[in-house]
């Protein structure tokens, strides 16, 4: 499969990894105008190419991601305007989340992720980070109200860490270490030197699992954050029965007896 | 105690004020099979009618706390295989004592791996500790099958992106008892591994001091929360709150610290069913 040319962002696949890279090193990969759309294309992509079975976000130069480009707000004339009805209608399309996309999603921290970078951290299914990672909120520190991404990560992580963030603002920032601490993310990649190859090798660990199956689990867990425990479960037990008579179902406990790798289904 | 109830696959027994509900299949690691499945819900029957047991710890004998369902001797009992597929469907498992509605205190002694199903009884525990050569994984996706209630539960009571990898990575990673510890899965690693049951029983000791009531009533707001927005939640909390009032326990308590003696509370009777 061809990928678009895009000129804010990479799209590669190594074996059965997509990445999408994060490519404006020299604005610390803030998000223009321009990116914003072009993230919603290259999610769809990745999620049509067979061959993907997981996807790793990272960025290009010493920042993963900074939120949105401020000097464009800043120099436009029409500044966040230009977003008032994606978000008064909740209409966004940047994240995986965003665009339900089902396969996994790590996202990979290399060096600074600032305000709506918090995105990516809060819609992934799994976070590791470079050991020189730092992350930090300054939403409020510009008179801007942050509230999606860390409403999002207020259900994923204790939340007396997020709501420091966001009213420090700028003038604090949490390392690598303590998001590991926090179980914000699970893994600190130390030379950050390393980060992709350990992203990589993480992504070809989850690949070896049934596709069908991860599915289905994806969004039984991000489902259970919209209900009630109870009702959750009830919804999860439907995705989980979803997965009877897939040939995944019979061909993994029969891989396992045979001691042999599992054939997945490929969608 | 009623008359006694005989087991097969588990160990039901009482030391002073804690019921033991021991997994005991340590040649299956200790999988759920058909006559567990049934020997279970009778089990956290038994444990939550004796008024005598305060506290409930739930371990496994053997290397292995508890590793899922036993899918080769349930697909050699298809009415079993089906009963528990009905249930699940249904969202009507009993394996747990959440799924039972007990409202005893129970704690999860994890004495080894805990694999895909067995995080049932982590994530319905109220507390959960292990031993330190303890580990967790969920094997699902790595043989095509949906991981689905045990992560989701856990998903709510812990970082959720430790649970959504651990999910996903199936039987590539475990999660060992250090970092669980960190994560806050669990509050206390024992360290020999040995001394698990006997922490154990200190850490239900010291819970069975405690006012029966209160802590049932207590329960039932803290689960009760899990199932709505944190205005429902606090509101549905006041109202267990303020059923105590007028309780024995609940002056006796007050009074029993400023005398400086033990205080002597109500003997619950059984809790199970519906929050009223």
């Amino acid at each position: 499969m061809t990928y678009t040319a895009f000129e804010c962002l990479k799209v590669e696949r190594h074996g059965p990894v997509g990445w999408l890279i994060n490519d404006r090193p020299h604005q610390l990969n803030a998000m223009s105008a321009q990116m914003r759309d072009e993230f919603a294309l290259a999610w769809q992509e990745l999620d049509a190419d067979p061959d993907v079975r997981v996807i790793v976000h990272t960025g290009e130069g010493r920042a993963f991601q900074t939120g949105v480009d401020v000097s464009e707000i800043a120099g436009d004339g029409v500044g966040m305007e230009r977003y008032r009805e994606s978000l008064e209608n909740f209409d966004l399309h940047f994240t995986a989340w965003h665009q339900q996309v089902w396969k996994p999603v790590i996202t990979a921290v290399n060096g600074i992720c600032a305000g709506g970078g918090f995105h990516w951290v809060a819609d992934a299914d799994i976070v590791i980070a470079a050991s020189d990672a730092q992350f930090f909120d300054p939403h409020v520190s510009i008179g801007q109200v942050v509230a999606i991404e860390a409403i999002g990560l207020l259900r994923k992580m204790p939340a007396e860490a997020v709501m420091r963030m966001a009213f420090v603002g700028r003038h604090e920032r949490l390392s690598a270490e303590r998001a590991y601490e926090l179980g914000m993310i699970s893994q600190v990649v130390d030379p950050p030197e390393r980060l992709r190859e350990a992203a990589q090798e993480l992504a070809e660990k989850i690949a070896l699992n049934s596709p069908a199956a991860m599915a289905a689990t994806k969004r039984a867990l991000w489902g259970a954050l919209e209900l009630g425990l109870t009702d959750a479960c009830r919804a999860g037990a439907g995705e989980l029965v979803s997965m009877w008579g897939h040939p995944d179902q019979t061909e993994g406990p029969l891989a396992f007896a045979e001691k042999r790798d599992a054939r997945w289904q490929v969608e | 105690m009623a008359a006694p109830v005989s087991y097969e696959t588990l160990i039901v027994e009482r030391r002073g004020a804690v019921g033991w509900l021991v997994f005991d299949r340590p040649d299956a690691a200790n999988a759920m099979d058909a006559t567990m499945l049934d020997e279970l819900e009778r089990a956290w029957a038994e444990l939550d009618a004796d008024p005598e047991v305060r506290v409930i710890v739930n371990t496994g004998a053997g290397r292995a706390f508890q590793t899922g369902l036993d899918v080769v001797q349930l697909s050699r009992d298809p009415e079993a295989l089906r009963e528990q597929s009905r249930r699940t469907k249904r969202a009507e498992l009993r394996l747990t004592g959440w799924h039972n509605q007990v409202w005893k205190p129970i704690i999860a002694a994890v004495n080894g791996v805990c694999a895909g199903g067995g995080l049932h009884f982590v994530a319905d525990a109220d507390i959960v500790i292990a031993s330190s050569d303890a580990t967790f994984l969920d094997p699902h996706v790595s043989i095509g099958q949906v991981s689905a209630y045990e992560t989701i539960a856990l998903a709510r009571k812990s970082p959720m992106e430790a649970i959504t990898r651990m999910a996903l990575t199936g039987r590539h990673e475990r999660i060992t008892a250090a970092r669980a510890h960190q994560l806050g899965i669990v509050s206390e690693v024992v360290d020999p591994p040995e001394g698990l049951r006997e922490a154990a029983q200190e850490l239900a000791d010291k819970i069975a001091l405690n006012s029966p009531t209160a802590m049932a009533a207590t329960k039932r707001a803290l689960w009760g929360a899990l199932e709505m927005g944190l205005t429902d939640a606090c509101r549905a909390g006041s109202a267990e709150l303020v059923a105590m009032w007028g309780h024995p326990d609940q002056t006796e308590g007050p009074l029993a610290f400023t005398e400086r003696r033990a205080p002597r509370w109500q003997p619950l009777g059984p809790t199970r069913g519906e929050p009223s």
